[in-house]
């Protein structure tokens, strides 16, 4: 009888995957700009007729199979004119659809302009997209436009204050962000410690962050996925775009390699900052800025492959009095390969490169370090378009990291110092995926994966053994954890196992439709994160390093359950998404009181393992359309860490109790907008509040030795006082650009604009002079105005 | 590392309109904890006889005076059971032995009874390289305008033993003293030197450099310390500080800890008059 069942499941299975298929044909094509024959992401080809549709992938694909028939399609994606086309569907057809911006359109031709609105069927949630155009009218510092910075406005993104690098989503540390550009991953997506982003606003076409309900082909970090995409390159004519500003300068040139066929695209973005420290005498010796370069070669061999060669490099470098000098940077490297087995299965194969670098001389006690990482990947993904109402995506990817912890070198013979190369270390991470996306009826859909990943830390290594395999002991008499001795080392030989690991990753979300206007969405999802960053300081440094899991780290495995409720109204003109998530990290590591991080030949002396909890609620409430747009977003929160003793005698960290992790920030509000007054000028606005960064202040002090030593209680139990700033920004496009090649238009804005003071920090110092106790405030931005020209031709 | 972050922040500073202020924050005060501030030092040369150990306790952050604790009985033992009293010098909370006799490698016991409560800490006499000679160099300043002095100390390093070692600089333009702790893993064996950096320092100023060996565990305590105390600590890059545990042990009440440290070394000193 159960043989039976099965076969009557299966069968049921194949008659939802085929039912009618014999009157079913597909439409399918990629749908790119008019202008620059770009293709376009996200965009929705809706069939009215059917109440059903599809979207563009990151190629510009899409693919949906609908009853022979005659249909009016729609294509529709923001700030592109919507256009509606009758397809007489008697065959599979193929259909490359063409939008034209409309700001381009005279106003009487424009059907209507599609929203932002949020998508109430799909199960997907806890995603945000931004398009390039929308982040570059916000105003920012000094005028410079960027990426990250304008994802901070999100709800559920922080980071630590001004000048901070990385971002903190749902709680979670700036590490367990996987940041890609063009699928390769960056380290290290700062500038200037924090200041900008590593990525080119004009090399960049859109971003889309994952904050939950993750889907299966993405993994190895446990919080949140940043994908953002370069631009293909103009393949219709040659053209120039770029901008000058206060700090930076970018020039972006694209074209076509052959017409229609292929496109290229190179854009180079500098600092020239340090050209006026060289005109002060007093900074004429320092040096401080930096770079980046984006390159991108397109080309379409016939309608069913297309082939992609993208790379970045960015570097920054520092030096002070020629003492200090400081270069590190990411560089990445990418070929991919789209290919279309049929109409219904898109394949795409990259195969990438990515490296991370950081070097340190410091002249004045004569070292010179070196660090980084480098990986290799190889992905393979499918899109498996079955029908309208199942799609599946599935996938095989292979990760190869080669990590150099540190070179240490001497530098002069004076120096002291010996020559150190610390142990690299090598590990292997593959996985594979499937992920469907189901709509079960005209009100529910599902999107429902599976992720199987398994890490190999591998030689050649030499490993310290420990008693007990603890390389921390805790010393129980002076109630401190210390460093263990090694009991002995194990030699393992090159590609020998050193460690493995595997883990089942699954992924669910389901949204349920209430009316056409409002649904409500549930997702869970768990992601195993496998490499560590090495830091115990609140903010993350360049000087950080990534560590693989091995037979002391475990990887890190986050659970994530989130529930939504999403609604439309005023016939799109708003859009509101309540989100509420609880988040938990196992294998979350801490670091024993006095750790050195930096070139310790033996980390799992110093970490001990702990976990991480994070909840909160989220509200976005946006406005769609008109002359004033934007949104308000709100975020309640919670974010805390607790690493408990190992056994009843140890203390653990903060004797074990849960503390706020440095990331929590109880209420945070976000407010952007623009206003556009005429085609002249428009208008934008921001306003951020915070809940101040958890602080350690001091709950006495006492003389040792002759000074101060202010004494501290449990962790994080303070707070910095509260941050906000108000940001304005003007943006100009003069009336001579119309019916002229050359567009250009100026930005001036305001950072900060009632000067507030927001503490980086506070510290609890004693004077050198006159011996008083005191607390500094160190602050980093007042007022800030700033100006920028962009243009294009 | 610690000077590392610390140059990132003159970096920051340079780059940005940054600024440190004063700033007054409403602190909360627990209630006092007793603070031994026990450290044995033999001067190179000396007989050693002359010893002083201080017991306070915590106050509130900006009270400038340490309240001192009297009327506790102080002795240090040697493994040979020799016993060297502490006596109080009425109502100041210094404990002085004038008789104390420091050997190398000894290890000695301190014991304190206070109100009923005995504490002890066990440590062993290290001992230091000669200082071999003291250097400086002029060098252009981190930040601001022209040149800075800086003052380099050398000693060498012992081979085949894992060292550890704590500086203290005094200056005649300084209010307090500036502690450093070095070991020897990335310098074993080689003449090493310690780095004194004051942009404000003139010819004509007095520097007194100490330089002590010192025992693994008072270097992770020191380490720890240097990192929060004096001129030190704080900044965006800093580590969260936390209850800084010394080796000083409540027998009779484990749970009513005491601060402080009890530390035996050998030290060097030398007074260099800046050129």
């Amino acid at each position: 009888m159960p043989f039976k069942k099965k076969y009557i499941v299966l069968f049921t299975l194949f008659g939802i995957l085929n039912s009618f298929s014999q009157e079913k044909f597909t439409l399918s094509g990629t749908i790119t700009d008019t202008k620059t024959n770009e293709t376009i992401i996200g965009v929705n080809v809706f069939i009215p007729e059917l109440k059903t549709g599809t979207t563009t992938n990151e190629y510009g694909f899409y693919s949906i199979t609908i009853p022979k028939g005659n249909y009016q399609v729609q294509i529709s994606y923001l700030s592109f004119q919507t256009i509606s086309e009758t397809i007489n569907l008697d065959k599979n057809t193929k259909n490359n659809f063409k939008l034209s911006s409309s700001e381009e359109q005279l106003k009487e031709i424009v059907i209507s302009s599609e929203k932002t609105k949020t998508n109430i069927r799909k199960a997907e949630m806890s995603v945000n997209k931004l398009s390039i155009g929308s982040i570059k009218k916000m105003p920012v510092v000094l005028g410079e436009v960027d990426v990250l910075k304008s994802i901070l406005l999100l709800p559920g993104v922080t980071n630590a204050g001004e000048g901070a690098s990385g971002f903190n989503v749902r709680g979670g540390g700036a590490d367990q962000n996987l940041i890609l550009l063009d699928e390769a991953t960056i380290f290290n997506s700062s500038h200037v410690f924090g200041f900008f982003s590593v990525f080119n606003p004009d090399a960049i076409k859109d971003l889309k962050l994952y904050k939950g309900g993750i889907p299966a082909r993405f993994g190895g970090r446990a919080s949140s996925v940043l994908a953002i995409y370069q631009k293909d390159g103009n393949s219709k004519k040659f053209s120039t775009s770029g901008g000058i500003g206060l700090i930076t300068s970018r020039l972006l040139l694209e074209g076509p390699i052959v017409k229609d066929k292929g496109s290229f695209l190179v854009g180079g973005r500098g600092s020239y900052a340090h050209l006026f420290l060289k005109l002060s005498e007093k900074q004429k010796d320092n040096a401080a800025y930096f770079y980046d370069l984006n390159a991108k070669l397109s080309y379409k061999l016939n309608p069913n492959n297309n082939v992609y060669l993208s790379g970045y490099f960015g570097r920054d470098l520092f030096s002070l009095k020629k003492q200090f000098e400081n270069l590190y940077g990411n560089a990445t490297l990418n070929l991919r390969w789209n290919h279309l087995f049929s109409d219904k299965l898109f394949s795409n194969l990259s195969l990438i490169y990515s490296d991370y670098y950081y070097g340190l001389k410091l002249d004045f006690i004569k070292f010179q370090w070196d660090s980084g990482i480098k990986n290799y990947n190889i992905k393979y993904d499918f899109k498996n378009y079955i029908s309208d109402n199942f799609k599946l995506n599935y996938g095989l990817n292979a990760i190869y990291y080669d990590f150099n912890p540190g070179t240490l070198k001497p530098t002069g013979t004076d120096s002291g110092i010996n020559y150190l190369q610390l142990e690299k270390k090598k590990a292997l991470e593959p996985a594979a995926y499937i992920d469907a996306e189901q709509e079960i009826s005209k009100k529910i859909s599902l999107s429902y994966g599976l992720r199987y990943s398994l890490f190999y830390r591998l030689g050649q290594s030499t490993i310290n053994t420990y008693a007990n395999n603890e390389a921390v002991v805790f010393n129980s008499e002076l109630q401190i954890y210390e460093k263990a001795k090694p009991t002995g080392t194990t030699f393992y030989d090159k590609n020998k196992t050193i460690a493995d690991f595997s883990n089942l990753e699954p992924r669910a979300a389901i949204a349920y439709q209430l009316n056409e206007n409002q649904s409500v969405k549930v997702s869970y999802n768990r992601m195993v994160q496998y490499l560590q960053l090495i830091s115990n300081t609140s903010s993350p440094t360049p000087l950080d390093i990534w560590t693989p899991s091995d037979s002391f780290i475990k990887p890190q495995i986050a659970d994530q359950v989130a529930l939504g409720y999403f609604k439309n109204f005023k016939d799109d003109m708003f859009s509101l998404e309540v989100e509420t998530f609880y988040k938990k990290v196992k294998n979350r590591l801490d670091y024993i009181d006095g750790a050195n991080l930096i070139a310790n030949e033996a980390i799992e002396q110093v970490i001990l393992n702990g976990q991480l909890r994070a909840y909160g609620l989220e509200v976005m409430l946006r406005k769609n359309e008109g002359k004033l747009n934007g949104w308000i977003s709100y975020t309640l929160s919670k974010s805390e860490q607790q690493t408990k003793g190992r056994n009843a005698l140890e203390t653990g960290i903060n004797n074990g109790k849960w503390y706020s992790s440095v990331y929590d920030k109880t209420h945070n509000l976000a407010i952007t907008s623009s206003y556009k007054v005429s085609e002249k000028w428009t208008f934008g606005a921001n306003f951020a509040l915070q809940t101040g960064q958890p602080a350690t202040f001091p709950i006495g002090q006492y003389q040792y030795q002759g000074i101060t030593v202010p004494s501290y209680g449990l962790r994080n139990v303070d707070r910095l006082p509260t941050y906000h700033h108000l940001d304005l920004s003007a943006s100009l496009t003069p009336n001579k650009n119309k019916g002229r090649k050359w567009q250009g238009e100026w930005v001036f804005s305001i950072y900060n604009v009632y000067n507030r003071q927001n503490a980086a920090s506070i510290s609890f110092k004693q004077s050198l002079e006159n011996a008083k106790n005191e607390a500094l405030r160190f602050s980093i931005f007042g007022i800030v105005p700033g100006v920028s020209y962009n243009f294009k031709f | 590392m610690k000077k590392l972050h610390s140059i990132i922040v003159i970096l920051v500073a340079i780059i940005t309109i940054s600024c440190e202020k004063v700033t007054d924050v409403n602190l909360n005060t627990a209630p006092p904890k007793l603070v031994v501030d026990a450290s044995i030092t033999w001067q190179k040369g000396t007989s050693g006889n002359e010893q002083k150990i201080k017991l306070t306790t915590t106050t509130s952050y900006y009270t400038p005076v340490a309240p001192a604790v009297s009327g506790a009985t102080v002795t240090i033992k040697s493994s040979d059971n020799i016993i060297f009293d502490f006596i109080e010098t009425p109502n100041t909370g210094d404990y002085i032995c004038s008789s104390f006799i420091p050997i190398i490698g000894e290890t000695y016991t301190l014991t304190i009874n206070y109100n009923g409560q005995i504490l002890t800490a066990t440590e062993t006499l290290k001992s230091v390289p000669v200082i071999d000679k003291i250097e400086q160099e002029v060098k252009p300043k981190f930040s601001g305008d022209g040149n800075q002095i800086d003052v380099k100390t050398y000693f060498t390093d012992p081979v085949n033993s894992d060292d550890f070692y704590l500086t203290k600089t005094q200056t005649s333009i300084t209010a307090i003293p500036e502690f450093r702790v070095t070991e020897d893993t990335f310098f074993q064996g080689n003449q090493i030197f310690d780095l004194y950096q004051n942009e404000n320092i003139v010819p004509g100023n007095v520097i007194e450099i100490n330089l002590y060996g010192i025992s693994q565990r008072y270097f992770n305590y020191m380490t720890i310390l240097t990192s929060i105390a004096g001129n030190a600590g704080g900044g965006p890059f800093s580590t969260p500080p936390s209850t800084l545990r010394g080796n000083v042990i409540n027998t009779t009440n484990p749970a009513n800890y005491v601060l402080g440290y009890f530390s035996i070394s050998e030290v060097d000193k030398i007074i260099y008059t800046v050129q």
